[in-house]
């Protein structure tokens, strides 16, 4: 019972103190007699009201800490410390700032220390238990008064029109005199969701087909075709990818690669184009691991991530910190739109998010650290490898008795019949690494070495490695060991060669790398071994081909020599052979499992809070949980590291979660319309913008919660609504009013994104590769230091023309074309994109080279289907624009084709507004 | 000129409805309990580099900063230490428990350079830099400037934009976010990389973070000019100047279309003001209108040293883009790129002697004469002049090297020009120039009195990003008062 009590977080106050409350006092609770109690107006007040009001009360609030009343001082002020423990004036800050020996620091400021019998009431008012129980019990009640804490629930719809979103969006006009414009021609609204939705341009066919039959069925038929397009996904995950701050580079000063980060860039584009229902999407971004998806998680890994470790132990505490809160920040402001991350190193100044909460959330993520993961092989996979290994495995043992035993570095042997020689070669072909080395080569006649130099042997190479322990004479000079060895000088390998005085009839030779047995490196793998009469004919001796391979496991088997085996058993023994030689291939391709960008997750150890946000000044020690005053979701402080994550990702992924399909709705809603309800799309906190359209926000989150969170079928919701659909055209009435267009009396038109200029140029000269997935390509050279050094591309190819979500995100470094178009850096969070227009922007799109050979490419293509400058004409409005030239517009550009040149011609279309907006 | 005027499309299209006209209906609110309200910059679209008002009447109007990337010693330039000289080759009190980034620490060691006394004032700087000391009576030193970090990239980032990590702006992204520029046809930021390449920190150091990408500075020097300002070299002057006349001409029929939309309308100013950057850029870069005179008191023609004569082309430069009317003009001496460690920056962890007797030249001609051309033409009276680096050097060697480890304990930044006070010293480090220990100042109180001269208050110029008001300060900064000049 005392051990719930000291988790029994639903009693924690908004500001975070009544886990300390209870871990710290639940002793002197239980030792407290009645009668004690003093009281707060007649004994406490004066006190605090002479020497504390004047900057902690109602007036000023210094620090947001007020003393005016008992629950205020309860909470604390912006520090996170507690400002009172009950029942224990030692930890209590208040009491503390009071008595500090340090001038500087001790309360009221420029005062006299209070006095004792001062400090002495309030030391017994912080003791008195009871009292603050009961005021922890009413705070625990009171409610979140801020609007997107509040549970959903269905609003009643305003009025009568057919479709839900028009209902409350007309409501909300005309309440303003405003209403809903006019349906947009079947261009605009064909190219619209093609932008919006895919990213893409629609064909001038698809355009045509619609204008010839623009009915509520066909349209509905297109927003489902759009929707089901593999083009959807990665323009959605265009948008998701900017929220979670992913980046294929590490950033800070080395930003080296991260070869495998593109999985779960692909991930995110699989999940949309799969429709995931968006609770299991989060779940799995937190805590894919636990549900046989882990390459989800790379969201939690896909900030920067400093690689630059000193010998500074406070360094490295700080860089530890600021990776938890990269974490910790993208979790609460992508999926929550909740800026805990505020709340590091005091009490969010906002929102009911304490230091402690801050701190409770980081032991949740405290194991996970950045990486690449080896994935887990699926079942085939798996299965097929466990076949392969056990076939070769039994193919080995029918293979043994055939070879003789692999070379060894202490000794060798080999024997053959007896044969005259005067020379003996030995040469080498591979190498276990570096040049080869040979302590000593004897070669026996009988019982005897005829091989030593003693006897006149002459011993000659084809390269000798310079070194005074390792020579050609110790080749043959009967010591043994490294140091009197011989090596070649070649890493290729090489020969050595031995001369006797007369023949010889030799029958054994015996080699080693080190006969002593110390040194197990330089062993020659892959030699022969043969002997002359005359130094000119040679005949074979010997050879590693009819030995075993070195080392197990070797896929590259060696050439085996069956020639000593009976010819029958030679012939079952080279088939059995050829096929170890296909099995140790195929073992071979899957050798490699796959690795993502996910992080590794280690069980952590115990999280404290830290004071002022320093790694050196730690509290008390905090246990994962959810921010208390949302939830009382809790886990006792040595839980299971993915437990933890587990446990917050079912959290968050709760329908009862009033944060979580609001703030998804609202960025669907700014996907569609270029700004959300709420336009601070990742603050739903008290400093964010209340929505322009409540009660909408909240019926759609119920529709997303009530549809098994599916996206699609809300954005198939916004795709049909009239508002979705009306045109962009501007009135002068309503721009008075509403210059934003924020209610929606227009669609509001907008620039494409850096992507969508880049994309639809490639459609539009026919150039576009639409693989999908997979490794991205590069828009730099990259110079290969420590450092990495990014230098923009000059010439581009068809490897370039992939869409660019697949182009390799190099934080801190833009496109050098592209990128001013409002591409973030990767580093930080993007909720959503700046708008800006900028000079640099035009110089970009009308000089560069890579929008020159567009404009050339689509001169091509021009040129290809049109016979007539007028029909070029014609051709490039339908390709870039989706629709026919006036006469005043062909005109005006045969004059201009005629002066200039139809490169000209298409770098002006390229370049142009119709081109690079929505309409 | 390029088809239409800017006014025109204001007047004819747009039924005179400048954007800023219209009413925001709803407008960001937030900003609870802010304790001073924030000033934000008011932007047409149309015109987002227009020159805006102060929040208070500036001392300064532009700034142009020398960064020496890598850390440069202050105790090898400006930090006079006798009793370091006296106690050369001894262990440094307390010296055997401080970690630095590469590990332990060696003995104390001197300078290599001698200090001498320049100037009227009598400041002592060393001979690394005698041409800058000749002009110690103009110059502002803090020397108890502390960082947060003794990492190299977090540093540049430090310095560069108040934070450690990398994604927050660059000073000068706030800066030409709040005041625009008087020169419309040149950018209001220019960030002009060493000769050797780009720092540590590389585009961070003049990012935009989460501010408009607009207000990024704008990178090239004096020999590698920006990315696709000129017309593609196989378009000739004439059809180049036809094709964006038709091009305007595509525009305004389509925005005919959509009168009033100022995005569109922008747009179509972002086109002429590309023009005119087209000529003017190449105009400001080219230096062959300088005076023999001038190349040579920077050491621009010195063919004895290129590296020099280069980065003193870049600092004719930024003389040039100051006195065009550019906002901010950031220079960098010292890159990454082509070496660390102290090979191209100055970084001097091993050899330092032999790195900075490189270095010290590079810098210090050039940038002398930099300030003394501007403080000819009169150019200091508007513009403030900064030179600083990421953090500072240890007073000892490090441990088997003869070279200084990184320390932010306490280095040296000097101002001069607009608003501060000359000569004039702020700061002391201790004995050994180790620890700031007299007038201790961070990078933030360094930012909060650079926004000051400015005409900026830093606790105003805030940019709402996820959650918060962001600050170049973040939540720190205390302007340096005693070094502003009494008005």
């Amino acid at each position: 019972m005392l051990a719930r009590m000291i988790h029994h977080r639903c009693l924690r106050s908004s500001h975070g103190n009544f886990i300390v409350f209870f871990s710290a006092c639940w002793l002197s609770f239980f030792d407290w007699a009645p009668g004690q109690s003093i009281d707060f107006d007649k004994d406490v007040r004066p006190v605090l009201e002479q020497h504390c009001w004047d900057c902690h009360g109602p007036d000023l609030a210094e620090a947001n800490l007020r003393l005016d009343s008992e629950p205020l001082a309860f909470q604390g002020g912006d520090s996170g410390e507690p400002a009172i423990v009950a029942g224990d004036p030692s930890r209590s800050y208040l009491l503390a700032r009071i008595q500090h020996a340090d001038p500087s620091q001790r309360m009221p400021p420029d005062s006299d220390p209070l006095a004792a019998a001062d400090i002495e009431i309030l030391q017994q008012w912080v003791d008195d238990v009871p009292r603050w129980q009961a005021i922890a019990d009413n705070a625990s009640t009171a409610t979140l008064e801020h609007w997107s804490f509040q549970p959903l629930t269905r609003p009643e719809r305003p009025g009568k029109a057919v479709h839900p979103i028009d209902d409350f969006i007309q409501h909300r006009l005309e309440q303003d005199g405003l209403a809903l414009g006019p349906i947009a021609s079947p261009t605009d609204r064909i190219r619209r969701l093609a932008l919006v939705v895919e990213g893409l341009p629609p064909t001038y066919e698809a355009i045509q087909s619609f204008a010839a039959d623009p009915s509520e069925t066909v349209w509905l038929e297109r927003v489902e075709a759009a929707l089901q397009s593999e083009h959807y996904g990665e323009r959605m995950a265009a948008h998701w990818l900017d929220l979670v701050r992913f980046g294929e580079t590490h950033g800070f000063e080395t930003n080296r690669e991260r070869p495998h980060a593109w999985r779960y860039r692909d991930w995110v584009v699989d999940a949309f184009n799969q429709d995931l229902p968006y609770d299991e999407f989060v779940r799995r971004q937190i805590a894919g691991d636990a549900l046989d998806d882990p390459v989800a998680t790379g969201f939690l890994v896909a900030g920067p991530y400093d690689l630059v470790k000193g010998q500074d132990e406070l360094l490295g505490l700080t860089q530890r910190q600021d990776e938890l809160a990269d974490i910790l920040n993208t979790t609460g402001t992508a999926f929550l739109g909740l800026t805990i991350g505020c709340a590091r190193c005091h009490n969010h100044k906002f929102d009911p998010i304490s230091q402690s909460d801050y701190y409770a959330m980081q032991a949740i993520f405290a194991g996970v650290q950045h990486g690449d993961q080896t994935l887990p092989l699926p079942p085939t996979e798996k299965q097929r490898r466990q076949e392969l290994d056990r076939a070769i495995e039994e193919l080995w043992v029918q293979l043994r008795p055939f070879f003789r035993p692999a070379v060894a570095f202490a000794l060798n042997e080999e024997e053959f019949s007896p044969t005259d020689v005067r020379f003996v070669r030995m040469t080498i072909e591979r190498c276990t690494g570096g040049e080869p080395c040979i302590d000593e080569l004897e070669v026996f006649s009988g019982q005897q070495n005829v091989a030593l130099s003693q006897t006149g042997t002459k011993a000659t190479s084809g390269g000798d490695f310079q070194h005074p322990l390792h020579r050609l004479v110790h080749i043959n000079d009967g010591q043994y060991g490294n140091a009197q060895s011989w090596i070649a000088a070649q890493a290729s390998g090489g020969w050595v060669q031995l001369e006797f005085p007369e023949i010889q009839t030799i029958n054994r030779i015996t080699w080693a790398r080190d006969r002593t047995g110390q040194f197990q490196d330089r062993l020659a793998i892959d030699y022969r071994l043969e002997g002359s009469i005359n130094g000119t004919d040679w005949l074979p001796l010997a050879t590693s081909k009819d030995r075993l391979p070195f080392a197990s496991g070797d896929s590259e088997l060696p050439e085996f020599d069956f020639s000593n085996v009976d010819p029958t058993l030679a012939s079952e023994g080279q088939k059995q052979l050829d096929s170890l030689r296909r099995k140790l291939q195929q073992r071979q391709q899957l050798a490699t499992p796959p690795q993502a960008y996910a992080g590794n997750f280690n069980e952590p150890g115990p999280t404290y809070r830290l004071y002022r946000g320093e790694p050196t000044a730690p509290r008390e020690q905090v246990a994962p949980a959810a921010v208390a005053s949302l939830s009382d979701w809790q886990l006792e402080p040595d839980s299971p590291e993915q437990q933890r994550r587990l446990g917050l990702a079912n959290w968050i992924a709760s329908s009862d979660n009033p944060l979580t399909a609001r703030v998804m709705v609202n960025r669907l809603w700014q996907y569609h319309f270029g700004t959300g309800m709420v336009d601070t799309a990742s603050d739903f906190g008290a400093n964010g913008t209340p929505p322009s359209h409540p009660e909408l926000l909240d019926w759609l989150a119920c529709e997303l919660i009530e549809n098994g969170w599916s996206i699609k079928h809300l954005q198939r919701l916004i795709l049909t609504s009239l508002t979705w659909q009306q045109s962009g055209l501007p009135n002068s009435q309503a721009l008075q009013k509403d210059s934003d267009s924020r209610l929606l009396w227009r669609f509001p038109p907008r620039r494409l994104s850096a992507e969508g200029i880049r994309d639809c140029m490639l459609v539009a000269t026919n150039v576009l590769d639409r693989t999908a997935g997979g490794p991205g390509f590069s828009a730099f050279q990259v110079e290969e230091e420590n450092v990495r050094h990014y230098h923009p591309k000059e010439d581009f190819g068809p490897e370039d023309w992939r869409r660019m979500i697949y182009m390799t995100k190099v934080r801190q470094e833009r496109d050098a074309v592209f990128g001013v178009f409002d591409c973030p850096d990767f580093n930080q969070v993007v909720p959503k994109r700046s708008r800006s227009t900028t000079p640099l922007q035009a110089l970009n799109l009308f000089n560069s080279r890579f929008v020159l050979q567009q404009a050339e490419l689509l001169n091509q293509r021009l040129d290809q289907t049109a016979q007539t400058p007028s029909a070029k004409i014609q051709q490039a409005y339908r390709l870039c624009y989706g629709r026919e030239p006036s006469e005043s517009e062909l005109e005006a550009s045969l004059t201009f084709v005629q002066q200039t040149d139809w490169v000209q011609f298409a770098r002006a279309i390229l370049n142009s507004n119709e081109f690079v907006f929505i309409p | 000129m390029f088809g239409i005027h800017r006014r025109q499309f204001f007047g004819s299209t747009a039924s005179g409805l400048g954007s800023i006209a219209l009413a925001s209906l709803l407008q960001q609110q937030g900003l609870l309990g802010q304790e001073v309200e924030p000033i934000r910059p008011t932007i047409d679209p149309g015109q987002p580099f227009a020159a805006r008002p102060t929040h208070f009447p500036a001392a300064a109007k532009n700034v142009l900063m020398i960064f020496c990337s890598g850390a440069c010693s202050q105790l090898d330039t400006f930090d006079y230490k006798p009793e370091l000289i006296k106690r050369h080759g001894q262990p440094m009190p307390g010296g055997e428990n401080i970690v630095t980034f590469q590990g332990a620490q060696g003995n104390l060691t001197k300078s290599p350079w001698t200090f001498r006394p320049r100037g009227q004032s009598g400041k002592m700087v060393s001979d690394l830099v005698p041409k800058l000391g000749e002009l110690a009576d103009e110059m502002c030193f803090i020397h108890s400037l502390t960082g947060k970090t003794n990492t190299h990239g977090p540093g540049e980032n430090y310095m560069s934009t108040g934070f450690t990590l990398d994604g927050f702006p660059s000073m000068g992204a706030w800066v030409t976010w709040a005041l625009g520029t008087e020169n419309q046809n040149l950018p209001a930021y220019v960030a002009i990389p060493d000769p050797r390449g780009t720092p540590q920190s590389s585009v961070n150091n003049w990012g935009p973070g989460f501010l408009p990408a607009a207000y990024q500075g704008t990178d090239f020097n004096a020999n590698q000019p920006l990315r696709n300002l000129n017309r593609p070299a196989s378009i000739s002057a004439d059809t180049d100047r036809k094709t964006r006349a038709f091009l305007q001409q595509l525009n305004q029929q389509h925005l005919e279309k959509y009168p009033g939309d100022s995005e569109l309308a922008a747009r179509i100013s972002s086109y002429e003001l590309a023009a005119r950057m087209q000529l003017s850029v190449p105009d400001v870069s080219d230096l062959s209108t300088e005076t023999k005179q001038t190349l040579a008191m920077y050491g621009a023609d010195d063919p004895q040293n290129s590296l020099k004569a280069a980065f003193a082309r870049n600092c004719i430069l930024g003389r040039r883009l100051i006195e065009k009317g550019v906002r901010f003009v950031q220079i960098f001496n010292g890159a990454y790129q082509t070496g660390g460690e102290g090979v191209s920056n100055w970084d001097g962890h091993k050899a330092l002697e032999q790195q900075y007797s490189k270095h010290g030249p590079v810098l210090d001609q050039p940038a002398a004469a930099l300030l003394k051309d501007m403080k000819q033409r009169g150019l200091l009276k508007d513009t403030l002049v900064v030179w600083c680096t990421e953090f500072g050097r240890m007073p000892t060697f490090q441990a088997g090297a003869s070279g200084r480890d990184h320390n932010p304990e306490g280095f040296t930044a000097w101002l001069a020009g607009a608003g501060v006070q000359a000569p004039f010293t702020f700061g002391a480090t201790d004995e050994f120039g180790y620890k700031a220990v007299e007038n201790v100042v961070t990078v933030h109180d360094f930012h909060a009195t650079l926004l000051h001269l400015l005409g900026l208050n830093h606790l105003q110029l805030t940019y709402y990003h996820n959650g918060l008001e962001r600050r170049l300060t973040d939540v720190h900064g205390h302007i340096i008062h005693d070094i502003l000049k009494q008005s």
